[in-house]
């Protein structure tokens, strides 16, 4: 009886023993595709250094990195010296920064080329085909700090309960990889992209105070795992242009759930909604028709799905909006007072970003202004669509306008006693100013928050 | 001490309120203790509107003699921090009691270093009497949410003491050493050493005097907020002591509808020249524009860059931006009307509708998902206009509960909600 598994068996079964990899060797294997990567934000008077953790994803050294890498209101060319580091090394490469993807937040950055053939894309390995299963063990790359040389280190966890946020996404028991970095099964099978880590709840004793409740963020590992058929198809997503166009608009504003219990008493049981909260005046919304109030129950025919938080369902319906290009229509389906209607919107081209904003700096004056935007008219409730005045987007701390009590985020309106109907106007009278060495002050007059005001700025 | 002091001793009264709060989606009622001074022979007691408000369901009076009697609140001003109550004289006559009555004297000759007393009760000391002097009696202080939220000193200046002022003191009267009431004390800078204010008493008599025949006072609104002309008199290319700086006008108010912008410079008010260099100007001039009739017409001669323009403004009746108050207990919600100051001042597109105070966790407001600052503008169909159809909806709800579909604002998001029973 002993003998009774044919020779022929055993022997394969040697192979397929044989074949699977140790995990160490594919932990080395695999860390030819993560990254450390540096680069500098460059305020007007001051530089942040900033340390994230990439992915390669093609042989032409492309390197994703998480969309929280870089605030939203920093520009391109506020973005300097990038440099990457394999694990484990000192020696930095150059690199360049190629835009954001709006549809997955991802910052893309290219590497020069000495360092590519070092790297192993992810798209090199096989990818799971079927999502993990609960209980299922995963393991991924976490790497120390610079002045630890970037050490990489391993990580395994095993899948708690997989979500759709509205993607497809793995939370693990505890971290399993450093965010930005792949994870991968036990066959070294590509399982997904780890994400930002959710933030956990804590309490916190001290001396004076019994058990104040703290949310506590590990930035260095995840525990969430965006799952790779979300992850492969996105990227080719490699912005054209470092501004990240073209991307798409729709044009309502405060989007929000539709909530359980409202949706039972409106008889529209089991579904889901998004309720449309605020239309921009000649947006491509308002020019379909669409209204305050409306409900959006389907997009293309596709009913919106019931997806736990409620608020879910938002972020569902901005990346199907996001999916599309500018120029391209979609069908909604809108409940509106009782009666469905299906409205079609042409998708316009999204309004000029804070990123993308004409700014100048002066130091005399101590401040930068940034020219109106659209999202500005919204914000001051405003004719978006008309320009008035200049935001200002920086104050220098004990600078002549800060004394003046100028803040970030005001709203100038008139300089020397002119309305302010351009940016170039703007800087015009700004430069007039900076370069008049004699004058001793200048007047603005500025809104905040509903009120307006003069401020005298004394120069010296 | 003078026989004019040992008089006005016999007239400060201490003062137990209590008084319904609307918050955390309830009802509660909270107690204060607070001083006041009689002023009249009839039993007329003058206080600050934070000590006893239109909310106080029970006011006490404790007289010199140490007696208690009940008293009833007479009218009510935010604007100047007063208000005017009335000793329950059946009482004081049914058991005998006797109280007396203080004397003004006249706040405009005070000068500063002038040696003054303030009488009141200080963290519940009755009758405590603290000496200072006058620091300064004109103090400009301005405060949007002074007086229990309610805006306050837009009016008139105040007297500023060394006077040791503590909470309690409020209401007590500040006086001279011969006995003379010469402001109302009521507040101080909390932390800082003896920098007490009071309401000097040239404003309490005549606020005193209109609250005892109309139990409120009106005032006349054009939506102007001033800013101080000081070192700006050459950038304005302005005659020496001419004009106030319309520093914002609130929007669609009688001043934004004439076209006054921010920026101009008021030169003169129906032909009144107007001069508002110096913060301590400014309240005299407000109080010239409260002044004038309700629904009147101004013309206002204004500066704007280099060309003078006559704007003509009707006027309105000025209100607070705090809205009435009231909580739907079975609900757990607290709520307070949206008054027009409020929509203006917040940019909303009408005055309808009533934001939230409060939520009591686990009643139905709560668990509907509404919190605090929400403005609930619909239940069902209905827009809510005024806080009485709320509490006809509310009412039918308590006859017979059944789920309502509330729809709230918050910034520029509608939510949908839905409170159950």
């Amino acid at each position: 009886m002993r003998n009774f598994l044919p020779r022929a068996l055993l022997a394969t079964l040697a192979a397929l023993i044989a074949s699977a990899t140790p995990l160490p060797e594919l932990f080395n294997e695999r860390l030819k595709s993560v990254v450390a990567v540096e680069f500098f934000i460059q305020a007007e008077t001051e530089r942040q250094p900033v340390a994230v953790l990439g992915t390669v994803i093609d042989e032409a050294g492309t390197i994703i990195l998480p969309g929280e890498a870089i605030p939203p209101n920093v520009a391109p060319e506020q973005l300097k010296d990038f440099k990457v580091y394999r694990p484990g090394s000192t020696e930095p490469s150059l690199a360049a920064y190629l835009g954001q993807d709006a549809l997955t937040g991802w910052h893309f950055v290219q590497v020069e080329a000495k360092l590519r053939p070092m790297l192993v894309p992810i798209t090199n390995y096989a990818a799971v085909k079927t999502d993990p299963v609960l209980s299922e063990e995963l393991w991924g790359i976490g790497l120390r700090n610079k002045d630890e040389d970037f050490l990489p280190y391993f990580l395994s966890a095993r899948v708690a309960a997989t979500m759709k946020l509205p993607q497809k996404t793995a939370i693990l028991g505890s971290d399993v990889a450093g965010p930005g970095l792949p994870v991968f099964n036990s066959a070294g099978q590509l399982a997904g992209l780890a994400q930002t880590s959710f933030g956990q709840n804590y309490l916190i004793f001290s001396r004076n105070q019994r058990g104040n409740p703290i949310l506590l963020v590990n930035v260095e590992e995840s525990s969430v795992v965006l799952l790779a058929d979300e992850v492969l198809p996105n990227l080719g997503r490699i912005p054209q242009s470092v501004s990240g166009r073209p991307i798409p608009w729709f044009g309502a504003y405060g989007l929000q759930p539709m909530d359980p219990e409202v949706a039972k008493l409106l008889k529209l049981e089991n579904q889901s909604g998004v309720v449309l909260s605020d239309i921009i005046k000649d947006s491509p919304a308002d020019q379909a028709g669409l209204k305050e109030r409306d409900i959006v129950l389907a997009i293309d025919g596709q009913h919106l799905p019931r997806l736990k938080p409620d608020r879910v369902v938002v972020g569902y319906f901005g990346q199907e909006v996001l999916r599309h290009r500018p120029g391209e229509t979609i069908t909604l389906s809108v409940l509106r007072g009782g009666a469905r209607e299906e409205i079609k919107v042409r998708l316009g081209d999204e309004p000029k970003l804070a990123r993308e904003a004409d700014r100048h700096y002066s130091d005399r004056l101590g401040f930068t202004i940034r020219e109106f935007l659209y999202a500005d008219g919204i914000m001051h409730r405003a004719e978006p669509s008309r320009q008035q005045g200049v935001m200002v987007h920086f104050v220098k701390p004990g600078g002549p306008v800060a004394t003046a009590g100028l803040r970030p985020d005001d709203w100038v309106r008139e300089i020397d006693g002119v309305e302010i109907k351009s940016y170039a106007q703007a800087l015009e009278k700004l430069h007039a100013i900076e370069a008049d060495s004699i004058r001793q002050e200048f007047v603005l007059l500025v809104s905040r928050g509903g009120e307006t005001s003069v401020l005298r700025v004394k120069l010296n | 001490m003078s026989r004019g002091f040992n008089r006005l001793l016999e007239a400060v009264v201490r003062i137990d309120v209590r008084e319904i709060e609307f918050a955390e989606g309830t009802k509660r009622i909270t107690g204060g203790v607070g001083s006041g001074v009689i002023i009249s022979g009839d039993g007329l007691v003058l206080t600050n509107a934070h000590v006893v408000s239109p909310q106080a369901v029970e006011i006490s009076i404790t007289l010199a003699s140490l007696e208690r009697v009940g008293a009833k609140l007479v009218g009510w001003d935010h604007w100047t921090d007063l208000a005017l109550l009335r000793i329950d004289l059946d009482a004081v006559k049914q058991r005998g009691l006797s109280f007396a009555s203080a004397d003004f004297g006249n706040s405009d000759e005070l000068f500063a270093g002038q040696t003054v007393y303030a009488v009141g009760t200080p963290h519940g000391l009755t009758r405590t009497v603290t000496r200072g002097i006058i620091s300064n009696p004109n103090r400009y202080f301005e405060d949007s949410r002074g007086v229990n939220g309610y805006e306050t000193g837009s009016f008139n200046t105040w007297l500023q003491t060394d006077a040791a002022i503590n909470p309690g003191n409020s209401g007590g009267p500040l006086v001279t050493e011969d006995g003379k009431v010469v402001g109302i004390n009521s507040r101080a800078y909390i932390g800082a050493d003896n920098l007490g204010f009071a309401i000097p008493a040239t404003v309490a008599r005549k606020v005193a005097a209109a609250l005892a025949s109309n139990g409120a006072i009106s005032r006349s609104y054009i939506g102007v907020r001033p800013g101080v002309l000081q070192d700006l008199e050459r950038f304005y290319a302005l005659a020496s002591n001419t004009g106030m700086l319309i520093n914002s006008v609130d929007p669609g108010s009688p001043a934004a509808k004439a076209g006054l912008r921010a920026g101009d410079v008021l030169l003169n008010l129906n032909g009144r020249n107007v001069d508002g260099r110096f913060p301590e100007q400014l309240p005299p001039i407000q109080q010239s524009i409260a002044s004038l009739p309700i629904g009147a017409k101004v013309i206002l001669g204004v500066k704007r860059s280099t060309s003078t323009v006559e704007l003509t403004v009707q006027t309105e009746k000025l209100e607070s931006q705090v809205g009435e108050e009231w909580a739907f207990q079975k609900w757990g919600l607290s709520v307070r009307k949206v008054s027009r100051a409020y929509a203006r001042e917040n940019q909303l597109t009408d005055q309808n509708g009533v934001i939230v105070l409060g939520v009591q966790p686990g009643y139905p407001a709560g668990e509907a998902g509404l919190a605090r600052g929400d403005i609930i503008t619909k239940i069902g169909s209905e827009p809510i206009g005024a806080l009485a159809q709320l509490k006809s909806i509310y009412a039918a709800y308590e006859a017979r509960p059944e789920p309502q579909l509330v729809e709230a604002r918050r910034n520029r998001r509608i939510s949908l909600y839905v409170i159950k029973p």
